[in-house]
């Protein structure tokens, strides 16, 4: 935590005062209540179905009482809600981090070390690979709920119109591009959001990029490493064959692309079947999901895209209820029920016992019945790679989203987008006091 | 002309510099016993009526720039990767050395440096243009005009960014709609057309306001050096360049500075633009930069630390306006 010694600028101010009123609030029943009468705890969340989890478990707890408040999620203010509410010491007890973020919340203090919380009951229960990326030297910082391992969604009847089948291979996956492209002259086979730093990374990682690396006991950067380059040099061809669209995702011209039928098919995290399935209900029964496209198919390889963890704050009265609240929202199938219930969540568990659950729970005609569950199951077994999130990764992201921007308006590349990440993050680093080392290509 | 020039210029200049004495002209010499007595009662009513202007100049200015520059030479550092325990470390220039070595807040000046290029002679010619055409008394329906073209400055900025985001916009502006339908597209939010349009949004608010300054200006001009001029055989063109343009030179130079500080501390329009079209990136203007660094990167030494180069870099430039308006006006009164 960097704290400011000067009269916090107005727009903070009015941003931490609903803040401190609401965890005024319920922070002083935690007290008054802490002798008799169940503990509470404040759980924030942007997560969808999140109320629908915390009411399961207030209904089925006596003792540890969850209140909940929706954020908006991080980019949309969540995160900066979280940390001016950790500035002003007004922090909710458990508090929703994805994964890229996690090394700034355990950087700046927010999130809490929680190792000697973790017991073995809970880490065997977890899938090691999705623990690794919430541990830092050696100490947990948050308890994941979810990986979501990237797969390709699809539509079926489009591919299949336009005589595709999906593809096992990038090279394959060029050539269905240039099918698409030739039957289908207004569509394409994907686009490449330039909002999405983080598929760039998801893209990466699934070549074995490892743009942040802290082996040396320093954060070692290279975000155009050799896999990296392999990656920017296959999309930027695409593009530059106007073979894929390249424009932002999340926006209306994102939304009518996958209205309309002019982009088949999505790159994406597991949890975006459920996102897709409330977005566009009429197109119900046309989608399949499919294995990511690999660049040697005798060694499969994915990365991930999205995933949320669970952290306890450093504001956290009750740490233990906090704890045990994120233990039951991770492992149990209740929670796991109540989450899908909702309608709108397709989130890959990270407790591979909750996967009868999730199978059972989701409603897949919109996927024309297929077991997308097996699918992800297979997916998620081949999350590998030595990947790590670095200590700013929101300013990285969006340095680099800025980028690929200006490269979709014909200025630069998607690689040249990757090095102007590089070369602003390095600042920022020195600056927070980080010892640092890089490599620029 | 040599005798109004100068006439004109240095009873402007010694106004300035005594303004913050008034009086003191009026108080003459040969009166010692008076002048004292009248001198403290004139400090004490200074005091008066100028403590809450330094009550406001030390809470908002002095204390929070004192604040930025402790800020900017400390740090709560952790050791190593930065996940152990931290602590308040003396950083020296590490803050300073970080944004200078940052690409983006380079960038952000070079923004910025555009925008003065593009910005400042463009609205200082344009209003001293739309000044002088009223002040010739061609247009009739002056207060209409003047009015009309004033009313832009009373519609806070936000709100004006927000008027001119909807005529940018693609699929809701009606200027785009109608240049579509001429078969002209137009992306006004594109790579090299969002700084025009900024330029263009902020010339809309300000135009008509610094209009009136150097109308108010033309009108202190006293008449009968004008009429002296078109005795001279000065047609209106010329009486204009060539008279009335030199005796305002006060208010230009004052414009621009006034403009000058106003377009580094460039944050709202931007701002805005920014959730609309990618090409405002989250760093574009150094201003914008400060609070990325403060409130996205939780980096309150690399955003003291840009606060303080950005203050630095207004002061050094407005110093320099004003000495080279200063150096260029001298010698000019002396050629002619």
């Amino acid at each position: 935590m960097r704290r400011p010694r000067i009269p916090r600028p107005l727009l903070a101010a009015a941003a931490v005062l609903p803040v401190l009123c609401a965890s005024a609030c319920t922070g002083g029943s935690a007290e008054a209540d802490a002798g008799r009468g169940p503990v509470h705890i404040t759980f924030w969340s942007a997560l969808r179905g999140s109320q629908e989890v915390v009411d399961a478990y207030n209904k089925t707890h006596d003792d540890i009482h969850v209140d909940f408040q929706q954020v908006p999620s991080g980019a949309q203010g969540g995160y900066a809600k979280l940390s001016n509410a950790a500035r002003a010491g007004n922090a909710p007890d458990v508090a929703t981090i994805e994964y890229p973020q996690l090394p700034e919340f355990a950087i700046d203090g927010v999130a809490r070390d929680i190792s000697p919380m973790v017991g073995k009951r809970l880490r065997e229960k977890l899938l090691p690979q999705a623990f690794s990326l919430t541990t830092f030297e050696n100490r947990v910082f948050s308890v994941p709920l979810d990986v979501e391992p990237m797969v390709l969604i699809y539509r079926k009847d489009l591919f299949k119109a336009a005589g595709v089948q999906p593809p096992r291979t990038w090279g394959e996956f060029e050539d269905a591009a240039r099918t698409v492209k030739k039957e289908r002259p207004h569509s394409r086979i994907v686009n490449l959001p330039t909002d999405g730093g983080p598929h760039l990374a998801a893209l990466s990682w699934q070549a074995g990029a490892r743009w942040f690396d802290t082996r040396g006991g320093a954060w070692h950067v290279s975000l155009t490493d050799a896999p990296t380059r392999k990656v920017m040099t296959y999309w930027q061809r695409l593009i530059d064959r106007d073979l894929v669209f390249a424009n932002p995702g999340e926006s209306q011209q994102g939304d009518a692309q996958l209205g309309n039928g002019e982009v088949l098919a999505k790159l994406t995290g597991a949890w975006d079947a459920g996102a897709l399935m409330s977005s566009y209900p009429e197109q119900k029964g046309k989608w399949a999901v499919a294995p990511m496209p690999q660049w040697d198919p005798d060694k499969p390889r994915v990365g991930t895209l999205g995933g949320s963890t669970f952290a306890v704050t450093k504001d956290s009265r009750n740490p233990k209820a906090a704890m045990d609240f994120i233990e039951w929202q991770v492992t149990s199938p209740d929670a796991l029920r109540a989450r899908l219930s909702s309608g709108l969540s397709s989130q890959y568990p990270a407790a591979p016992g909750l996967l009868p659950t999730a199978r059972k729970a989701m409603d897949t005609s919109f996927f024309g019945g297929q077991d997308i569950y097996r699918t992800f199951r297979r997916e998620a077994e081949l999350i590998s790679g030595p990947w790590m999130w670095g200590p700013r990764m929101t300013a990285t992201l969006k340095t680099v989203q800025d980028g690929s921007a200006r490269a979709s308006a014909g200025s630069g590349s998607l690689l040249e987008a990757l090095r102007e990440g590089q070369r602003a993050t390095m600042p920022d680093l020195e600056a927070l006091g980080l010892r640092t080392t890089e490599s620029r290509n | 002309m040599s005798t109004t020039t100068s006439a004109a210029t240095h009873p402007a200049r010694a106004g300035t510099a005594d303004g913050l004495r008034p009086g003191r002209r009026g108080a003459l010499p040969g009166k010692p016993g008076t002048r004292s007595a009248a001198r403290s009662r004139e400090l004490g009513a200074c005091g008066v009526l100028m403590a809450p202007f330094f009550v406001l100049l030390l809470t908002v200015f002095v204390i929070p720039v004192f604040g930025a520059v402790q800020l900017s030479f400390f740090s709560d550092d952790q050791p190593g990767l930065g996940f152990g325990p931290e602590r308040t470390v003396f950083v020296g220039l590490r803050s300073y050395q970080a944004v200078l070595s940052d690409p983006t807040f380079l960038a952000g000046l070079g923004v910025t440096a555009l925008y003065l290029v593009i910005y400042i002679p463009l609205l200082v010619v344009a209003a001293l243009a739309l000044a002088l055409i009223l002040d010739s008394g061609a247009v009739r329906l002056r207060r209409t005009a003047q009015l009309g073209l004033f009313l832009p400055h009373a519609v806070p900025g936000i709100i004006a960014a927000v008027i001119w985001l909807y005529l940018y916009t693609p699929g809701l502006s009606p200027v785009v709609d109608i240049l579509g339908k001429a078969d002209i597209t137009v992306d006004l939010l594109g790579l090299h057309t969002v700084l025009p349009a900024i330029v263009n949004i902020a010339m809309w608010s300000n135009l008509g306001y610094n209009m009136v300054i150097f109308y108010a200006a033309l009108q202190a001009v006293p008449r009968e050096v004008i009429e002296a001029s078109v005795i001279d055989g000065a047609g209106p063109v010329r009486a204009a360049l060539r008279v009335k343009v030199p005796l305002i030179r006060p208010s230009l130079v004052m414009v621009a500075m006034f403009t000058l500080i106003g377009a580094l501390q460039l944050f709202t329009e931007p701002m805005l633009l920014s959730q609309s079209t990618p090409m405002v990136g989250s760093r574009f203007t150094p201003n914008m930069y400060i609070f990325d660094a403060a409130f996205t990167r939780n980096n309150y030494g690399l955003a003291a630390a840009a606060s303080v180069v950005l203050l630095a870099a207004t002061i050094a430039l407005s110093y320099g306006v004003s000495r080279w308006s200063n150096r260029t006006g001298t010698p000019q009164e002396d050629d002619r």
